[in-house]
Parts: C-alpha cells; sequence; structure tokens
C-alpha cells in the first residue's frame, strides 16, 4: 500500500510528538539529566536491614560539603571563615546545628547522669564500695584535668569521663562557636560543615552546592586576601561528573556530525544528505531520549554520553537508502523497494541485539538499551516513511572516484585468492596472546572521571581531618535494642584491642545498653545504702562528711530511670540513623574511621567473633553485582547472536548464514586480542560493545548480500557506515571516563575488523567469471 | 571545648603563655590548692608539687591530704589513684588529651593563639613579671568560668591562680618555688 506523503508526514510527526509529549509528562523537571551513577546500579537482593543501612550510610555523606579556612592570622582567618559561612547559607547550603545538638544531649545526659557508668567503673564501684567513690571525688578535686564544677552533680566526675569519651567528628579540630577549629602547621584552621537541601546528585542540588563553594571562596578572598580556601564533598564530586560528561557529550556530538557532514558532502555533493541525515539525527537522538524519560524519569548522564554513539548507528540506514538513491541505477521510485530488505532485516538484528540488554538486570544497561532501540525504531521509521516521498528527482551527481573505491574494494576482497583465507586465520592467531593478557574489572569507579586538582583537595581536606572516609558499615543485629546495643559494645570493645587506630561510631557510644544502665543504676543505689560508710571514706580522704550528704541528697533526688532511646533521639534526631528496624528484631548501623585506611580483614575478624555482626564494604559489594551482570550480559549475548542466528538461517538457508555469521565473530576475537595486547579490561560496557560489533558485522554481512555481491550502493553503505561509526566511536576512545574509553576503544576496533572482514561473508568470486 | 580540657588549659598554659617573650624551659612549684564551694563555709586544701621539662613533660602531685600523680607526655597521660592504682588515660578514649597537649606545648612556646580563641586576655605589667586576666569569650567555657586571673613574681613564673567559677565557686592556687 502506497501512502501519500501527508500521512507519512502526519504518521511521523505525530508518533515522534507522541513520544516526546509523553515524556513530558513524565519528566523529572528539577532533575532532567541524573548524575547518580549508583543509581545505574542494580538493586541489591539485600534483607530489608541490609538495604536500608545500605541507604543510609550512603545519605550519611552524599549531601554533606565541607568548607576549611585556614591562615596565620586568628582573628582574620575567623572573620574570612565567618563570611565563607554566610555566603554558603545565603546560598542554599544548611550549616551544621552539632553545637544545638550537643546542648540538648549535655541536658539529657545530665538527667541520667547515674545510668551511664561504664562496665569498668561499675566494677570498680562494685568492688572499691565507698572508699571508691571517695577516691574519686578526692581525685577530681586534686587533679588538674578535673572538672571545674565537680561537686555540682557529678561527683567524681563519671558524667565527665561520659562525656568525654562522646564520639567527635573530627578528633584534632574542637567544637568553636558555627565551626570546629584546630591549630596546625602554625595556622588556624576553621572547618564548616555544610550540607544540602536538596539531592547531591540533582542538577539543581549539585549546581547549587558548586556555586555556594565558589561564593564562599570569592567571600574568604574579599576578607581575608592572605587565606586559603578548600572544600569538597560528594555534591562538588557530582557537579564535576554532571559538568565532565555534558562537555564530552556536546563536543562528541559536534566533531561526530562534522565529520560525518564533511563525509556526505563529499560523497554526495548535494544538500538534500545533509538536511535528511540531520533530520534523522535529531529525531533519533530525540525519541531515543523521549523513551528513556518514559520509562525512568529523567535522562542518566551517562546514557546521554552513550547515546552520542547512536549517531553513528541510526545513519546507516540513512546511507543505505542514499546509496541506492544516488548511485544505486534504480528509479527513484523504487529505491525503497531495493533497500527494503536490508533496512528491515539490519533493523530487526539491531532491535533484537539491543533487546536483549533489558535482560541484564542492570538499570544502566536497560537505559542504553531502551536508548538504542527506540533511536533506531525512529531512524528506521524516518527512512521508511519520509525519505521516498522527499528524494523523488532522479540526481545529477555523476559516480566519481569516492564512489566507485568501495565497490571496487568489496569486488577485490570478494576474489576467490589465498588471502581470503589465511589473512583471517593470521589475524586471530596473532590476537590469541591478546586473549591470555585479558583481564576484567568491575570497578565502580570507572564510571567516572574527576579531575585530579578534585581529588588533590580532597585528600588534602582529609590529612588536615586527619580522617580516612570508612571503607564501609557494620550491621548489627539483634532480637531487641538492648541485644543489639550490647553486641556493639562489644564488637567496638573488640575492636579497640585488635584494630589500633580504629575509632568506632556506633549508637552504644551515645546510649549504653539497658543491661549497662540497670548495672550503673544498681552501683549507685549499693553505694547510696549506706550513708554512714559514705561519710566515714570521704572524711579519710580530708572532704567534709558534708560533701557524703550532699552527693546522697542529689541521689534521692535525681531520676532513677535509665536513658530511653527516645529521649536521646529527641535531643539528638541525627543519631536515630543508627537504628533500623528488621524483621524479627533491630539491626544498628555503625562504622568506623581512622587516620589511614582499615585493613578490612580485621575488621571481618572482629564481625567473626561477634554474632550477629557483618561489616559490609559497599564498592565491593558493586563490583561484585557487576561482575554477576557482566557474566550474565555475556550469556545474554550468547544467546542472542544463537536467535539472531537462528532467523538468518531462516532467511539465508544452511549454507550461506554460516558464512555471514563468520565475519562478526571474526571482528570479535580480533577486538578482544587487541584489547588484550593493550591491556585494556573487559567490563560490562566492552560486553556491551561487543554486542554491537557482532550487530554490526551482521548488518554489513546482511546490507551486501541483500544488495548483492559486487554492487555498488550496498558496497557504498557499508563503507560509508563503517566510515561513520569510527568517526562516533573513535572520538569515544578519547573519553577521559575510563568506561567510555575502553568501550569506544572496542568498539573502533571492532568496527574496523568488520568492515575490513565483512566481504568473507560474501560467496568469492573467481577473476575470469563473467 | 570539654571541661577537662578547659581546666588544665586554664591552669597550665596560662601563666606561660602570657609569658611570650621569655616562655620558661622549666619550671617547678610547690602549691597549695584551696577550693572554695558554694553552700560549704570550710574551704577544701590540698599541698602538692608541679613541674615541667621537655624530657618529662607534666608532673602534678598532690601530697596531701592524700596522694595522687597525674603525668603527661607527649600525647599520653598516666594517673595513680590514692589506693595506688595506676590508671592510663588512652588518647583514644580521652581525645582531649591530644587538644590539651598540643594548647600546652604552644602555650609554653610563647604562642597565645589557643588561649586567644577562647579569652578575652588583659595584661598589667608588675614590677616583677605580669598580672593577667583572662575573660572567657562567649561559648561554653563562659557557662562554667567567669574570669581567671594569674599573678607572676617573675617573668613566666606564676605565683597564684584565681579562678571565678559561675557555680559561685573559686580555686586559688599558690605557688612557691621548689628546692632544686
Amino acid at each position: 500500500m502506497r501512502l501519500p506523503a501527508a500521512a507519512r508526514w502526519t504518521i511521523w510527526l505525530a508518533s515522534l510528538g507522541l513520544v516526546c509529549g509523553l515524556a513530558w509528562t513524565r519528566l523529572d523537571l528539577k532533575n532532567p539529566v541524573d548524575t547518580d551513577i549508583l543509581a545505574m546500579l542494580p538493586a541489591e537482593q539485600d534483607s530489608g536491614a541490609l538495604a536500608e543501612a545500605t541507604a543510609r550510610s550512603r545519605e550519611a555523606f552524599v549531601d554533606e560539603v565541607l568548607i576549611l579556612v585556614s591562615g596565620g592570622d586568628d582573628p582574620a582567618t575567623r572573620a574570612a571563615a565567618e563570611a565563607a559561612g554566610q555566603a554558603a547559607a545565603t546560598d542554599g547550603l544548611k550549616t551544621d546545628s552539632t553545637g544545638e545538638s550537643l546542648d540538648r544531649l549535655l541536658q539529657v545526659y545530665e538527667q541520667h547522669h547515674y545510668a551511664l557508668l561504664d562496665e569498668a567503673a561499675v566494677a570498680r564501684l562494685q568492688k572499691g564500695g565507698a572508699t571508691a567513690l571517695a577516691t574519686d571525688v578526692a581525685v577530681s578535686l586534686g587533679s588538674p584535668t578535673g572538672m571545674v564544677d565537680a561537686f555540682g552533680n557529678d561527683p567524681g566526675g563519671h558524667l565527665t569521663r561520659f562525656l568525654s569519651s562522646l564520639p567527635r567528628p573530627y578528633p584534632q579540630f574542637l567544637p568553636d562557636g558555627p565551626f570546629l577549629s584546630a591549630l596546625k602547621e602554625g595556622k588556624r584552621w576553621y572547618l564548616l560543615r555544610t550540607e544540602l537541601t536538596g539531592g547531591a546528585f540533582a542538577t539543581t542540588g549539585s549546581s547549587q552546592a558548586a556555586q555556594a563553594v565558589r561564593d564562599a571562596r570569592a567571600a574568604v578572598q574579599r576578607a581575608c586576601p592572605g587565606c586559603a580556601f578548600a572544600a569538597t564533598g560528594a555534591p562538588l564530586f557530582a557537579e564535576v561528573a554532571r559538568h565532565e560528561g555534558q562537555v564530552e557529550s556536546e563536543w562528541l556530538t559536534l566533531a561526530s556530525t562534522l565529520l560525518i557532514m564533511v563525509l556526505i558532502a563529499w560523497v554526495f555533493r548535494s544538500f538534500a544528505p545533509h538536511v535528511l541525515a540531520g533530520l534523522q539525527l535529531v529525531a533519533s537522538v530525540l525519541a531515543a531520549t523521549a523513551a528513556v524519560i518514559i520509562c525512568f524519569g529523567s535522562i542518566q548522564v551517562l546514557t546521554l554520553v552513550f547515546g552520542t554513539t547512536l549517531l553513528g548507528i541510526a545513519i546507516d540506514y540513512a546511507f543505505l537508502y542514499f546509496a541506492e538513491y544516488w548511485f544505486g541505477g534504480s528509479a527513484p521510485a523504487e529505491v525503497p523497494r531495493a533497500v527494503r530488505p536490508g533496512l528491515y532485516m539490519g533493523l530487526l538484528t539491531g532491535v533484537l541485539a539491543f533487546s536483549f540488554l533489558l535482560l541484564a538486570g542492570f538499570p544502566a544497561l536497560t537505559q542504553f538499551a531502551v536508548f538504542s532501540v527506540a533511536g533506531l525504531v525512529e531512524a528506521g521509521l524516518l527512512v521508511a516513511l519520509i525519505f521516498p516521498v522527499t528524494l523523488t528527482r532522479f540526481p545529477e551527481v555523476p559516480v566519481h572516484a569516492a564512489v566507485l573505491w568501495p565497490q571496487r574494494f568489496i569486488q577485490a576482497a570478494c576474489r576467490a585468492h589465498w588471502r581470503r583465507a589465511v589473512l583471517p586465520i593470521v589475524a586471530l592467531l596473532l590476537a590469541v596472546p591478546g586473549w591470555l593478557r585479558l583481564h576484567t574489572s568491575d570497578d565502580v569507579r570507572e564510571l567516572q572521571s574527576f579531575p585530579p586538582e578534585l581529588l588533590e583537595t580532597d585528600a588534602h581536606i582529609r590529612e588536615v581531618l586527619a580522617q580516612v572516609p570508612p571503607p564501609g558499615f557494620f550491621l548489627i543485629e539483634g532480637k531487641d535494642l538492648s541485644d543489639a546495643l550490647g553486641r556493639e559494645t562489644r564488637l567496638f570493645a573488640l575492636l579497640h584491642g585488635t584494630v589500633p587506630g580504629a575509632v568506632p561510631l556506633g549508637l552504644s557510644r551515645f546510649l549504653p545498653s539497658p543491661t549497662q544502665q540497670e548495672a550503673s543504676l544498681a552501683t549507685w543505689q549499693q553505694l547510696f545504702a549506706d550513708p554512714a560508710a559514705l561519710r566515714s571514706a570521704y572524711v579519710r580522704f580530708g572532704l567534709p562528711a558534708k560533701f557524703a550528704d550532699r552527693t546522697a541528697a542529689d541521689w534521692r533526688a535525681a531520676s532513677h530511670a535509665p536513658l530511653d532511646p527516645g529521649a536521646l533521639f529527641a535531643a539528638a534526631p541525627d543519631l536515630k540513623r543508627f537504628v533500623i528496624p528488621a524483621p524479627g528484631g533491630v539491626a544498628l548501623l555503625a562504622t568506623v574511621t581512622g587516620k589511614a585506611d582499615i585493613d578490612t580483614a580485621l575488621l571481618n575478624r572482629a564481625t567473626a567473633a561477634v554474632p550477629g555482626t557483618t561489616f559490609v564494604v559497599p564498592l565491593a559489594r558493586i563490583a561484585d553485582t557487576f561482575r554477576r551482570t557482566r557474566l550474565r550480559a555475556t550469556w545474554l549475548v550468547i544467546a542472542g547472536y544463537l536467535l539472531i542466528s537462528a532467523l538468518l538461517l531462516w532467511r539465508y538457508g544452511r549454507r550461506e548464514a554460516p558464512r555471514m555469521l563468520y565475519p562478526p565473530l571474526l571482528a570479535l576475537g580480533v577486538t578482544l586480542g587487541v584489547l588484550g595486547w593493550l591491556g585494556e579490561p573487559v567490563n560490562i560496557f566492552v560486553v556491551v560493545a561487543l554486542i554491537l560489533i557482532l550487530g554490526l558485522g551482521r548488518d554489513y554481512a546482511v546490507f551486501l548480500r541483500e544488495g548483492g555481491a559486487g554492487q555498488r550502493s550496498p558496497a557504498l553503505a557499508v563503507t560509508l557506515s563503517a566510515l561513520t561509526m569510527l568517526c562516533s566511536f573513535g572520538l569515544l576512545a578519547l573519553s577521559r571516563i575510563p568506561v567510555l574509553h575502553v568501550f569506544g576503544l572496542a568498539t573502533l576496533v571492532g568496527i574496523l575488523a568488520s568492515y575490513l572482514s565483512a566481504p568473507l561473508s560474501l560467496a568469492p568470486v573467481r577473476r575470469n567469471r563473467p | 571545648m570539654n571541661l577537662r580540657a578547659l581546666f588544665l588549659t586554664l591552669l597550665l598554659a596560662a601563666p606561660a603563655a602570657i609569658a611570650a617573650d621569655a616562655p620558661p624551659a622549666a619550671f617547678n612549684s610547690n602549691f597549695v590548692q584551696t577550693r572554695t564551694l558554694p553552700g560549704f563555709d570550710a574551704p577544701l586544701t590540698s599541698r602538692g608539687n608541679m613541674r615541667y621539662d621537655k624530657v618529662h613533660g607534666f608532673h602534678w602531685e598532690i601530697t596531701a591530704p592524700y596522694h595522687y600523680v597525674f603525668e603527661m607526655n607527649g600525647q599520653t597521660a598516666l594517673e595513680e589513684l590514692p589506693d595506688g592504682t595506676k590508671r592510663d588515660l588512652d588518647p583514644d578514649q580521652n581525645p582531649w588529651l591530644v587538644a590539651v597537649e598540643h594548647i600546652f606545648i604552644s602555650a609554653l612556646s610563647g604562642d597565645r593563639t589557643e588561649l586567644m580563641a577562647y579569652f578575652d586576655i588583659h595584661i598589667e605589667p608588675l614590677p616583677e613579671g605580669q598580672s593577667v586576666t583572662l575573660k572567657p569569650k562567649p561559648g561554653a567555657i563562659a557557662k562554667a568560668i567567669e574570669s581567671i586571673h594569674v599573678t607572676e613574681s617573675a617573668p613566666g613564673q606564676p605565683e597564684r591562680i584565681e579562678i571565678a567559677e559561675t557555680s559561685g565557686g573559686r580555686m586559688d592556687i599558690r605557688f612557691t618555688p621548689a628546692a632544686p
């Protein structure tokens, strides 16, 4: 059925408009381009508690921005730090309210101080009785470290000792008004802890953080030109990732588009291919982006960068049509019929190959698959609907050398010659040592690339703060909070003895277990049960008996209730982050920091000794997920290849189909060999590249087979396709993002090998044959 | 700032920090410490010895009415309780120790910066030495301390330290040079 031009345009525009309109309704306007790489990872099949702990441990740092101001002149440096804080707050960064929380916490601890004796103090007071308490009181009075207000309500400084042992975020930095400050290397350092109110990986959030840091830096320079300024935090890294991704995407798109335009101008010497190719590329990327937004609400920056490569694939169909129209010899009205088998087979195998990625169970690959399938379908639709009604006149471009060269190459490569058999074998033999050198990599950090100066600043700040980010977190499970707190206390005690330099952080350091609190209260009860003994002990240390009476009176007036978690959380809501409801009990989230990297083997050994505790390293778990996904994707590639092989067998028969399947496999072998020789890793994205190589190899075989051996237009279409793909992927190999670089490199080599081996898919032709 | 750290800072760093021109490399004094506590008429008195040198660090010893020793050298500290028990103060469990040690060493080298972060310092010259008054800046210290007054008998040699607490309590420490 031949549709009129108006109907074709209507169908095409309506379909594209519908997809875009639907995407608009689903678009997350606050976060259209997502830079959160971790969101692209597969959901872990974890227990609810582990999944929640993973999310919370991540939330604890993703919104934080640390600002460090330093200088030799203390008042000027402080003024500069204050200016930085004001600038950051003006730009919407929330400053840390630790000081207020601390005041509230101190009040709660003061009310319940009789419940806060630690295990050692309980043992000491139970053993020594009134004499031990009198000793503590005397020491509090006489020690230069004793409390000023020793006789307020803390006889013996037991509460002070508890408060002293509370965790501090950066041990060398002391609370100092709105800052934490330290004197190091002859300079005063002010640390300002701020956090984003929106998500760090939302475009607005990361941009807001970056702007706030720029303004804070300017404010510091104005207030104190001699002061130094440094800032770090996940939002700043996210902003750089977003910016790098966009810049790369823009220049890759621009460069590949320009190269393709030059190629078109050189070959077709007409304006129409530029317009139609441009229209096809824009429509393909638009439809692909819209499809991703419909499915996911926003588009990942990695998908956007990866999508630029679609430019190379989508234009294949246009080239197939252009080559037949301009130089194929068919009348314009006959061109659609001539290219239809190749176009449909190419589209079908391409869509099939990418559809298999949907089964990989990996959100990143799912987005790539949706993007690619939608882009290819749109490209095919445009060629099938619009090209026939726009390219209706006979072309007037004479056949020239650039057109004849591909045909000659294909014809020469199809001649029966020993080289047809030997060269591929030589290539494979050369590839074998490369295969033996291949190694895999599933490191999530290769998904992003950050400027060295940003990494150096981060390392410098961590060095000044004398704190290395924790390698992971502990999950402590118990049948109730008391049980879990007890286990955490045992774990921390074990760490203290076995892991030098480790500073554990968990709820038990703020809230002793109910058992411990009961022991503490019972100890005090026992001490104050015999006032006469207490008086006598005080007097022996030169203390008035009245002091003993006052201490006992304070005990009688004080609350004897243990510190309730609810009261603690009301004073410091952030502490609730440590508690995770779990089926059949409760789980506690805890972590450990140190001045240097901590050996996770030691931490695992400690958890092995305390039942119900595990140490979780998220990066290792992600790498494991990547590995599993890579293996699954590899099997899917094989399954997809077998399915398409069956399709080719059905279409071309048992004699021709194996010959058509041979070149793509050869290209794949050569690609892996080159990667091995170059020491590049095989990761999940290389597997995607292999899918692409197999798909393109098949396309070339199908185009040449359907177009006829030695014919001018399929040879030209395949050559142009290979050249444009080389332009796109060759550029991608220059990417600073490690995974994109290796993806581009693999595809570059694979396409070159696919093109050079494509003639092997055709039957050999003898020279003297007519 | 932790009150323990605060107290040690006040007691030790203040007299030395004011003597920026001639910080003492070592000192050795006996002291009489008198504490007056709100609600109690009779003050509490203790006697002892305080000394410092770069090799052995800081030594604070109460000799009457009971025996107690506090020593600090580098980032380690040790207490000997009246019953003879010795107790190490672990820097990991007592992070204030590290800060105190730093403040102390800074003060002895004539660096007032650390003190000035927490106090307004007023200095009056005396015929021999100086009289120094420290007033806490708004913050945690101001909640516990009203003022600290240090009188020197010679540059870098504290003769008397008086601490007025917000609770109404007072502490008075008088130093006399110990026999070498």
